[in-house]
């Protein structure tokens, strides 16, 4: 007797002899597994820019100093107001408060639960998230009330010459 | 045909993993520890091999 029809099949990945019912091949364990192991290559592939500004962070780079901008003057800013500004780009909010004679504070105002602007109550002494009701301390910038667990990003003001500049962004320890 | 579910099994350990990683790296990020962002990365692109090698010892498996 000849074993013609008793041989296994050469050994391949991809077999397609033995089909039987359409698309057989995408419920069967094979295909399941291939997809977990795509979706770990999805992972894999997407913590890559992670990483890369990471390091870029760890290499200093987050540090540099942005230029000098000026926010207002110190006549056009009475106690207790706040004024709104961009820094360090075009495209982030910061908002300056002025707390007393000589004491500003400034934050980036994007909130840090979804990046809500910030505003000033000035009447209610705290910083507030309209979208979901998350307080800030005006101090520190530390969040007080509801969802946002991170404080705002401290910016460094000085004032020269009547007028109030911006310097740098502060890191915060978390 | 008779087949084995623990590279499934492996499998979906790695993803689970995967997962945890990149909350894990993100979150980090935020709280600026840029130490364990790298350390959280690196793991989860050694995940991807570690899966590919999973899948490739037990495809053929019979329990």
């Amino acid at each position: 007797m000849s074993d013609k029809n008793n041989k296994i099949p050469f050994n391949e990945d991809n077999y397609t002899h033995n089909i039987e019912r359409n698309n057989e091949r995408k419920l069967d364990r094979r295909g399941f597994m291939k997809t977990l192991v795509g979706a770990a290559g999805v992972f894999a592939v997407s913590s890559l820019p992670w990483g890369a500004v990471a390091a870029k962070e760890l290499m200093g780079l987050g540090e540099k100093e942005y230029p000098h901008k000026k926010i207002t003057e110190v006549s056009k800013l009475p106690i207790g107001d706040a004024v709104e500004f961009k820094f360090p780009g075009d495209h982030d909010d910061a908002i300056l408060i002025r707390l007393s004679e000589n004491k500003y504070v400034a934050y980036q105002n994007a909130c840090t639960h979804l990046r809500c602007p910030v505003f000033w109550v000035k009447e209610q002494g705290e910083m507030i998230c309209p979208c979901h009701h998350g307080k800030f301390d005006v101090e520190t910038g530390s969040p007080t009330a509801g969802p946002p667990r991170r404080p705002l990003p401290e910016i460094q003001v000085k004032v020269e010459n009547g007028a109030i500049f911006a310097v740098r962004v502060k890191r915060y320890e978390a | 045909m008779k087949r084995s579910y623990l590279g499934v099994i492996i499998l979906a350990a790695i993803l689970m993993m995967n997962i945890v990683f990149t909350q894990y790296m993100v979150h980090q990020y935020y709280y600026e520890n840029y130490v364990n962002v790298l350390i959280f990365g690196g793991l989860n692109i050694v995940l991807f091999p570690l899966a590919v090698f999973a899948y490739k010892k037990t495809i053929n498996m019979r329990a």
